[in-house]
C-alpha cells in the first residue's frame, strides 16, 4: 500500500512537471514582441587608426634601469632609411641603422637619473619617439 | 552461523583496514627526508622569488601628493606611481642650502626617485629622493623665424606652436646624409625644416623656450601630422 502510494505521488508529479514545461514551451512560442517594445542598437564602425610608416624598438636599456657605468650602450631597431636621434642631457648622437634596421650607440651618464630621448624619422618626415630613465649609482641599499 | 560468520569478517575486514591506515600514515626515515628535502625546496623557492620580487630602480616624476609617508608621481610615460618613504630617506635639491626634508618637496615638481622597486605591490621603496630639472625636447617643423630677436616658431607633430629663443649658448647642427653629423647656425635654418630642440621650457611662458641645442634635418620634410597641424592653424576662421 505504502508502496503504491510513493508511486503514485511520483508519477503525479512527474505528469504535473512534464505538463508545466509543455505549457511554458506553447506560451514562449507563440508570444509575440511588437515593434514598439523591440530597441535597435547599432556599433558604430571604429575608424581605423593610420599605421605608422616607422617603427621603433630598444632593446638596450631597460626602462628605469640602474646602472653602475657612466658609459650606456643604447640599442635597438627601427626602419632601415630612418635616421635616429639619441638625445641626453649632455649629449646628442644621430645614427644611421644598418641594413637590417639595428643600430647601437653608446652615451655617457651623469650622477643620478637620466632621461634618453630616442627620436627615429622616416624619410617622409614621420617619426616615432620612446622616453626611458636610466640611473646611474654606485649606492649600495 | 552465517549472521555470525558475516559480523566476523567485518570486524577482520575493519581490523585490516586500521592497521593498513595506520602503517600508512607512520613516517619512515625515508619519508623524513623527503619531508626535509620539500622544506627545504619550498624555503629557497620563496626567498628566491623574494629576491626576485624586488629590484633596484630609478625613476622621474612630477609630483601628484605629497604625504609624511607617501609620495604620488607623474612618470615619463604620465602613468601615477607611488612611492614609499621611509626614515632611511634621503631628500636632497641642488638648489637648496641647509637641511632638504619631505616636507620641502611640493606639488608639481619634478624628482628623481632611486629606490626598491616591489613587482607584486608595484611600489618604490624610496631611497634617494631629488629634486631635477629635465631638459624639455620638441620636434617639428620650423613655422617661422624672426632674424632680428634669434627666435624661431615650431609646430610640433601634437599641433603645439612654441617659440624657442636661440641664445650664445645655443648649439646648433644639422644632418644629411651626405655631411653627416655637422655644426651649423641659426641663419641655416629655414622653414619647414624637420627640426629637434631642447632646452629649457619658459617658467611664466608654457609656449616658449631657451634651446641649448638644436639639430635640423635639411633633406627630411616636416611630419605629415606637422604639416596637417599647419593647415589647421593656417586655415582661416
Amino acid at each position: 500500500m505504502k508502496t503504491e502510494k510513493l508511486i503514485l505521488s511520483f508519477i503525479a508529479t512527474a505528469l504535473g512537471l512534464l505538463v508545466a514545461g509543455i505549457a511554458f514551451y506553447l506560451f514562449q512560442a507563440t508570444k509575440t514582441i511588437t515593434p514598439t517594445n523591440t530597441k535597435t542598437v547599432s556599433f558604430a564602425t571604429p575608424t581605423p587608426t593610420p599605421i605608422p610608416s616607422i617603427f621603433l624598438t630598444i632593446d638596450r636599456p631597460k626602462d628605469e634601469e640602474v646602472v653602475n657605468s657612466k658609459v650606456l650602450v643604447i640599442s635597438g631597431k627601427t626602419a632601415s632609411n630612418a635616421v635616429v636621434v639619441v638625445i641626453t642631457e649632455t649629449s646628442e648622437d644621430v645614427i644611421e641603422p644598418a641594413e637590417n634596421g639595428d643600430f647601437s650607440t653608446t652615451v655617457s651618464l651623469t650622477d643620478g637619473q637620466n632621461i634618453l630621448e630616442i627620436i627615429s624619422i622616416a624619410p617622409n618626415g614621420e617619426s616615432i619617439r620612446i622616453k626611458k630613465t636610466v640611473t646611474y649609482s654606485l649606492e649600495e641599499f | 552461523m552465517i549472521k555470525k560468520g558475516l559480523v566476523f569478517l567485518l570486524t577482520v575486514n575493519c581490523y585490516l583496514l586500521i592497521v593498513v591506515a595506520a602503517y600508512a600514515a607512520t613516517p619512515t626515515p625515508v619519508d623524513k627526508i623527503q619531508e626535509i628535502r620539500d622544506q627545504l625546496i619550498t624555503n629557497i623557492a620563496s626567498r628566491v622569488a623574494q629576491l626576485k620580487l624586488v629590484e633596484k630602480r630609478g625613476i622621474i616624476g612630477v609630483v601628484n601628493d605629497v604625504t609624511n609617508t607617501q609620495i604620488s608621481v607623474a612618470d615619463l610615460q604620465n602613468n601615477t606611481r607611488f612611492v614609499d618613504v621611509d626614515e632611511l630617506t634621503k631628500f636632497s635639491n641642488p638648489a637648496f642650502k641647509g637641511i632638504f626634508g619631505i616636507s620641502d618637496i611640493t606639488k608639481d615638481s619634478t624628482i628623481g626617485i632611486l629606490g626598491l622597486y616591489n613587482k607584486e605591490s608595484r611600489r618604490i621603496l624610496a631611497r634617494f629622493v631629488h629634486v631635477v630639472t629635465t631638459p624639455f625636447i620638441i620636434h617639428g617643423g620650423v613655422a617661422a623665424i624672426d632674424s632680428e630677436s634669434f627666435s624661431l616658431s615650431i609646430t610640433t607633430e601634437e599641433g603645439k606652436q612654441m617659440t624657442v629663443d636661440i641664445e650664445n649658448i645655443t648649439r646648433t647642427f644639422s644632418y644629411t646624409p651626405d655631411e653627416g653629423y655637422i655644426r651649423s647656425g641659426f641663419s641655416k635654418i629655414k622653414e619647414n625644416y624637420n627640426i629637434i630642440v631642447s632646452g629649457a621650457l619658459d617658467i611664466k611662458d608654457e609656449s616658449r623656450m631657451t634651446a641649448t641645442r638644436v639639430i635640423f634635418f635639411p633633406q627630411i620634410p616636416v611630419s605629415p601630422k606637422v604639416n596637417s597641424a599647419l593647415e589647421r592653424a593656417h586655415k582661416p576662421k
